[in-house]
């Protein structure tokens, strides 16, 4: 028989079930989905997540008490006893740094604060920065308006911020000059002094919605005991390395350890921001995997339990087709052929389904969607394995009836 | 050419059930010629059936030999009795044993899909079978939309739709009234008149009496072997 025949043959057998091929395809659609829709989602964040992590610039890294980790990581808990990195330290650091750097900055920060202009007031979503005049340089922000924090606002711990494009343009959408006007930050009266150029979204999520005061006035008036963060800025990518090293060293000295004590603070360079990131990936796929292994294990299952009820309910036919001279490996692939059409049904459901739900994801991250392509192939090609695997037993029971017994069942 | 197309020796089939043997067939020679229609009858049990599964190359013999066109069957295996039942027979189920979800059409081309037939020509030989047996409006129908008269004359056509060489009818009247059963019968006697090759099995004298010879068996052994008287 050839092949047509045999489709058209296993495409009757199943409409006449509709419900339970149905049924059936969906155990397979799930398990598709779910590698699908985490694929694609991570595939279309990978990108912008590569991009968006190295917003620090290639020559800075950081000094913190916690080490670089993903949507809030674990393990945080480990850390938590090491002594804050304390202001003072930092300047220590500073000092001992010398020249040979060409910036440090030095910043604190927390998010959730609220600002108010007249009768004006933004979402408390708004990320407050303690920092000293590298602030800008160290993080990419240009100074679109005003000026910069200097030396003195930090000495004398002023009243001052610099306020992001998003806080501008909520507190001031007429066009008003922000520059020397009061706003109120937690219910704390700060001047603008300037206001930073637009910087645009990194994961969807904007980078422009932020106040940075001097970091003395911040220790003093609203967090003292805050654990400061250190940018380090090389002089050139040639020197990196030879920075990176150096600062360690000071870090030490500046916090007082011997040469006995393992550093007790962390360094954030892009690699280990992009490093920690692959980390998550990797653990959110293998959850993926598993859950989609599971799924589909259980789709297999469902599939042979479906074409061996299938089987038994279809002796008669199985027998008139052998009287008429049906060979066993057109039985065979007739129902090897009904169960690869369950799975690839339920695969395609999968994918469609799966694809547009990571989809969705790109697009709350405001990135371009993406069509998972080599997934979409992994995933047709583990799913014929499905079909035919499960299907073999079956279709292999259904070729080997032996006809007259075959003709003699009810129905 | 030979004019025989069946021929049997010392065929027997036995059944094994635990410790005792059911002999089914037992020691049967038998042979027909071409154009015979031939009627075989005993009380129930007696073989009939058995014999027509090995007939018609659904089955096997445990013993003796048994040849087709001059070709023995015994040695063959599943695939090979299926091209054989494909090509040279056509069979006639008491319970019809069409496909119920198929039309028609569908059943009667059912065996030249697997002779690998083209669409095209599959389409115009069942047409032209269900003509034949007066079911040219009835294509597109499906099996439960017909009355078993009907859906019997659907199976004869789906049995000659290979031109076989043999037609294997077991009690085709068996689920049918006296007067649709007739009607079956004439059928069958018009295609034994156009040359057909057929073997049928009732346990009625009145449908046998349509045929030209008969066949009795008892307990697996043939008790009797008859031909009509010739009519001039
Ligand atoms: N698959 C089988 N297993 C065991 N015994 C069988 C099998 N098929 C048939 N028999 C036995 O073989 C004998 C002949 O059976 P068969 O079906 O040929 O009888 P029959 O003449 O067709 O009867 P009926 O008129 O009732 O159809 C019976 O005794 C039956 O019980
Ligand atoms: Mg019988």
């Amino acid at each position: 028989m050839k092949l047509r025949e045999t489709v058209i043959q296993a495409a009757y057998s199943l409409r006449a079930n509709k419900l339970r091929s149905w049924l059936t395809t969906m155990g397979v659609a799930v398990g598709v989905f779910s590698i699908i829709a985490v694929m694609t989602a991570l595939q279309a964040v990978d990108r912008s997540v590569a991009s968006g992590l190295s917003s620090l610039g290639s020559n800075t890294f950081e000094i913190q008490k916690y080490p670089a980790t993903f949507f809030g990581g674990h393990g945080r808990s480990r850390f938590i006893n090491r002594p804050d990195i304390t202001y003072e330290e930092g300047l220590a650091f500073k000092n001992l740094m010398g020249k040979k750097v060409d910036r440090i900055g030095l910043k604190v920060s927390r998010s959730g604060n609220q600002a108010i202009y007249a009768n004006r007031s933004t979402n408390p979503d708004i990320t407050l920065f303690g920092a000293d005049e590298n602030f800008a340089s160290a993080n990419g922000f240009d100074i679109e308006n005003g000026r910069n924090l200097v030396k003195n606002d930090i000495r004398f711990s002023r009243n001052v911020a610099i306020i992001g494009r998003d806080v501008l343009n909520t507190l001031f959408p007429g066009g008003e000059n922000p520059v020397e006007k009061q706003i109120k930050v937690n219910g704390k009266l700060y001047r603008i002094i300037g206001v930073f150029m637009n910087k645009g979204a990194a994961f969807g999520q904007s980078q422009d919605n932020l106040i940075v005061i001097p970091i003395t006035r911040y220790l003093a008036h609203i967090d003292i005991k805050k654990s400061i963060s250190v940018t380090v800025e090389a002089a050139s990518q040639k020197e990196y390395q030879a920075t990176i090293d150096q600062a360690i060293g000071a870090m030490r000295i500046a916090r007082g350890l011997t040469i006995k004590d393992p550093s007790n603070f962390e360094l954030r360079t892009n690699e280990a921001l992009v490093e920690s990131f692959r980390e998550f990936q990797r653990t959110i796929s293998v959850g993926a995997f598993i859950i989609s292994f599971m799924a589909l294990v259980t789709a297999g299952v469902g599939i042979m339990n479906i074409m061996l009820v299938s089987v038994t309910e279809r002796t008669k036919e199985i027998g008139v087709r052998k009287s008429v001279g049906a060979p066993r490996k057109s039985i065979m692939r007739q129902f090897l052929l009904e169960a690869l059409f369950l799975s690839l049904t339920g695969g395609v459901i999968g994918i469609v389904v799966g694809a547009s739900a990571g989809n969705i994801v790109a697009v709350a991250f405001n990135l371009p969607p993406i069509l998972p392509l080599a997934w979409i192939i992994i995933s047709i090609a583990v799913c014929s394995g499905i079909g035919i695997i499960f299907g073999l037993f079956p279709a292999y029971r259904a070729a080997n009836l032996n006809p007259v017994d075959a003709l003699r069942t009810g129905k | 050419m030979d004019n025989t197309l069946i021929r049997m020796e010392s065929l027997c089939r036995f059944y094994e059930m635990g410790d005792q043997t059911v002999k089914a067939l037992d020691n049967i020679d038998l042979s027909f010629n071409r154009n015979e229609y031939v009627a075989i009858m005993g009380p129930s049990g007696s073989g009939k059936s058995t014999l027509m599964n090995i007939i018609g190359c659904l089955d096997t013999p445990s013993s003796g030999t048994y040849e087709l066109n001059g070709q023995s069957v015994s040695g063959m295996d599943d695939d090979e009795l299926a091209r054989i039942r494909n090509r040279e027979i056509g069979f006639v189920f008491q319970t019809f044993n069409l496909l119920p979800r198929l039309d028609c059409l569908r059943n009667v081309e059912l065996p030249l899909i697997y002779a690998g037939i083209d669409a095209e020509e599959r389409f115009d030989r069942a047409l032209d079978a269900l003509e034949r047996v007066g079911l040219g409006d009835r294509v597109n129908h499906k099996p439960s939309e017909l009355s078993g008269g009907q859906i019997q004359r659907v199976a004869i056509a789906r049995a000659l739709i290979n031109n076989p060489s043999l037609i294997l009818a077991d009690e085709p009247t068996g689920n049918l009234d006296t007067s649709t059963s007739r009607d079956i019968m004439t059928i069958f006697s018009e295609l034994s008149e156009a040359g057909n090759t057929i073997i049928l099995i009732t346990h009625e004298e009145d449908i046998a009496q349509y045929t030209r010879r008969f066949i009795r068996l008892r307990d697996g052994k043939i008790e009797s072997d008859t031909h009509a008287p010739i009519l001039e």
